[in-house]
């Protein structure tokens, strides 16, 4: 059985892993090294990690930090933030990404999906898409949830799917940093209208959100990171939950 | 671990080289990635990875030049040659993604896609072997979690060559040995210690 | 990448949790001033009721515990409960990783107060094996050090039946970090987890690591809730409750026998008074300063300028000659202690460096200066 993963999401301002809340306040946490390698240690399924500034900061991709967070690592690594060229997924991919996570530049061109999934292969790339409530409305955001765009979340998950895209990164701004739960009702709303993996991300608080998010969301994977940040739970504590609620799940480790 | 081993990743612009290369490294064995006649010629094991689609993959392998020399080394001197998801795919005779195309041959089968009703494609994520036969890279496995990225499949027709299968969809093939030649369609640099596991196994089969 | 530093102490914006408010002044400056706000009659009073809460009323028990290292910070808390407020204290010390022969010295006279100290020593192999994963895994070779430190005493308070804890200052409120910890009173798991340097990395995660067992790991198991509860354990910090002066209080253990370092300061500051106990501190030091751009000078200069012992001119000066510079003692003892060679123990460091914050040359490569330290782009904003 294909089993549901369970992602941490490592955030990164340019200099140390952050913690963010509604994608607003930055709690500078440390050093990405130590905690890919603290992950790595857990035999973790898979490891996200997304530089929040470099669009904003009109820059690449900070290929030296992330080939040592990659270094120690030997499970699937995605890597955001900055991806705006083939040739920055190209060199992401030489040194060891497995995929690449592309938010604001599917926005501005839409077609630059399409050419990636050509030439690197559906399964390496993946889309972000940053979701905020309007009334009964999902609208997709940009600059990091600053900016409303005119897409609403499920035409738009759709239109990325048509293009290429191998996954879908759904992010509440809503609900990131809260810990008060995924937000179940856009996961679900997107999971029914394509037929690619679609990630969880923003607001797992308790293990309970994220067998809620599987379950009524129907999602196939679960991204946190506050709830790993803190040191409060390991992915087999929480998987072994999951187990026990049904969700078919890889644990390893003692 | 053994510092004898040294293996030759074969570089012809396909697959995730950076992470095979660092798990190789960190069982100890000494690591190349190329394409050069010499490094193939005096590898102890070979490995053809690759990560995308059949005919693209057939025809940079064959732009590189290496088929000949590798040939000879897995098929006549008998080189441990493990292929690596499309390296796995490409050992097949044909393949039928975006068009037909002929593969290395060196295990009889067609590379098609996953076939199966209400399945998501590409098959990508963590799933479990069902282990058919006792054979060398699944031995002492902890875990038969792997890490699976893939749409296409290598249906391989020699039974005796099936050493695992893998559940999604109708099933596929998940691992093949012959003699000395190894396949998995699963990423094992990508699948922790499982994958780890399986990569010591490959390099003390001599 | 420049760093950012505080207007009014010399600390960069790049350590953890650490917040700057809109004039550029960071967080701990922005407590110390709280400090001359707070109602310290009142706060004495407080731990006053506190101490009279939990004490032995019949004095069939210690009255409280008080986690020491035989340091500055314990000996003056060992001071104020027994001489002061007249208590019987129970002082647990977990036992460094490299005990110095000061170090050893401070603890022996911490018994000269007329306490009864309990000396972990802890199981030398299981210990070590830490220290290794911990300076391979995320770059600080003290990690199983700090979980002692703070789980072992509640351990004690448990095993013992004594549920209150004495620590000394808040990290938090001395070095910074988010306001609802700084105000906090009490010690607990999460803040260990946050606060406590653990950076990441549980106990548990230790588990299997070149065969370490759980049995290994009993010291270092944080008690239940329902364990805590049963005893009513309560952590609080002296520095809540009196307002915290290592200098002043320096004066006054020292008349009671406590010793410092007289041939000079300890590697990587400029005080001599500090982390005398621990032979190998200064690569955990280090190890910060590589990776975070401040070192163990630049915390004490920001301490001794926000109780105004020196200008903020005077504090970067100090960083300048005492900061990040290479620990020779301190790599030199963790290679005797732990069997590790210089060229891993160099590895480990340009790994966790971050190369954004230093100088390096067209090819990438760090650049060092003519003693070999590496060289920060910026040590003060421009």
């Amino acid at each position: 059985m294909l089993k549901v993963r369970v992602i941490p999401c490592m955030l990164f301002n340019g200099f140390s892993l952050v913690k963010t809340i509604q994608f607003g306040t930055m709690r500078n946490l440390g050093s990405p090294i130590q905690a890919a390698h603290v992950y790595n240690s857990r035999n973790v399924d898979e490891l996200v990690f997304i530089d929040l500034k470099a669009t904003e900061e009109h820059r690449e991709p900070l290929y030296d930090v992330i080939h040592e967070v990659i270094g120690e690592c030997f499970m699937p690594l995605a890597i955001g933030g900055g991806i705006h060229s083939l040739d920055v997924i190209q060199r992401l991919l030489s040194i060891g990404a497995d995929k690449v996570i592309i938010n604001s530049e599917a926005l501005t061109h839409p077609e630059f999906i399409e050419r990636a999934a050509r030439k690197f292969g559906s399964q390496c790339i993946v889309v972000s898409i940053d979701v905020k409530r309007n009334g009964r409305r999902f609208m997709v955001m940009d600059k990091r949830g600053a900016t409303t765009t005119r897409h609403e979340a499920v035409p738009w998950a759709q239109e990325m799917h048509k293009r290429g895209a191998g996954e879908l990164f759904v992010t509440s701004v809503d609900q990131d940093g809260s810990m008060a739960g995924y937000d179940i009702d856009l996961i679900n709303a997107v999971v029914s209208e394509v037929s690619i993996p679609v990630i969880a991300s923003g607001g797992a608080g308790k293990v309970q959100d994220i067998i809620d998010v599987i379950k009524k969301g129907h999602a196939d994977a679960a991204a946190l990171a506050s709830m790993f940040h803190y040191s409060g739970h390991t992915a087999n504590s929480i998987k072994q939950r999951m187990a026990a609620a049904g969700i078919p799940v890889r644990i390893v480790g003692p | 671990m053994t510092t004898s081993k040294s293996v030759v990743i074969i570089d012809y612009g396909l697959g995730n080289v950076a992470s095979a290369s660092k798990a190789f490294a960190k069982l100890g064995a000494s690591v190349k990635i190329s394409r050069d006649k010499n490094d193939i010629n005096t590898a102890t094991h070979l490995v053809l990875p690759g990560v995308g689609a059949f005919g693209e993959g057939i025809r940079l392998l064959e732009e590189s030049g290496v088929i000949p020399m590798i040939t000879e080394r897995a098929l006549r001197q008998k080189i441990p040659f493990l292929g690596i998801c499309l390296g796995m795919q490409l050992l097949a005779s044909t393949g039928n993604e975006f068009g037909v195309h002929r593969g290395l041959n060196w295990l009889p089968g067609t590379v098609d896609e996953l076939s199966g009703t209400h399945i998501r494609l590409p098959h990508v994520g963590w799933n479990e072997i069902m282990i058919q036969k006792k054979g060398v890279l699944l031995q002492g496995l902890a875990d038969r979690n792997f890490y699976f990225v893939h749409s296409f499949v290598f249906n391989c027709t020699d039974p005796g060559a099936v050493i695992a299968t893998c559940g999604y969809g109708d099933g596929f093939v998940a691992v093949v040995e012959k003699g000395n030649i190894f396949g998995t369609q699963f990423h094992p640099e990508k699948s922790q210690v499982s994958g780890l596991t399986v990569l010591k196994n490959f390099l003390s089969y001599a | 990448m420049k760093l950012t530093y505080c207007k009014n102490c010399v600390m960069p914006n790049t350590k953890p949790d650490l917040f700057f408010d809109e004039e550029g002044v960071c967080d701990a400056c922005q407590s110390a001033e709280r400090k001359e706000e707070i109602d310290w009659t009142s706060r004495k009073k407080e731990f006053e009721a506190v101490l009279e809460k939990y004490r032995s009323k019949d004095k069939t028990n210690y009255d409280c515990i008080i986690p020491v290292s035989g340091g500055k910070d314990s000996t003056y808390q060992t001071y104020v409960v027994k001489k002061i407020y007249g208590l019987n204290p129970l002082c647990v010390c977990f036992e460094p990783t490299h005990q110095t022969s000061l170090g050893k010295k401070n603890i022996d006279n911490l018994g000269r107060l007329g306490v009864d100290v309990i000396f972990f020593k802890k199981n030398p192999e299981v210990y070590k094996k830490m220290v290794i994963e911990g300076l391979r895994r995320v770059g600080d070779n003290e990690w199983p050090n700090h979980v002692g430190i703070f789980t072992v005493p509640i351990n004690v308070s448990v095993r013992y039946g004594i549920p209150l804890v004495i620590w000394g200052e808040n990290s938090q409120l001395e070095y910074g970090g988010p306001k609802a910890a700084a105000d906090r009173e009490v010690l607990d798991r999460r803040w260990l987890e946050e606060f406590g340097g653990l950076l990441g990395n549980r106990v548990e995660d230790m588990l299997n690591v070149e065969g370490i067992t759980r049995e290994d790991l009993l010291p270092y198991t944080y008690p239940s809730q329902q364990e805590l509860d049963r005893v009513g354990v309560r952590g609080i910090f002296l520095g809540y409750y009196f307002k915290w002066d290592a200098r002043a209080q320096l004066e006054i253990i020292k008349k009671h026998g406590f010793s410092v370092k007289e041939d000079g300061p300890v590697e990587g500051t400029y005080t001599n008074y500090e982390n005398l106990d621990e032979a190998t501190v200064s690569v955990h030091d280090y190890l910060k300063f590589v990776k975070y751009g401040f070192g163990r000078a630049t915390d004490h200069a920001c301490i001794d300028i926000r109780n105004k012992r020196i200008s903020r001119k005077e504090g970067l000066r100090l960083v300048r000659q005492y900061d990040g510079v290479y620990p020779k003692y301190g790599v030199t003892n963790l290679i005797d202690y732990s069997g590790l060679s210089k060229t891993e123990i160099d590895s480990i460091f340009d790994q966790f460096t971050n190369k954004q914050i230093f100088k390096v040359d067209t090819h990438g490569i760090l650049v060092r200066d003519a003693a070999g330290n590496l060289i920060k782009n910026n040590y003060d904003n421009e």
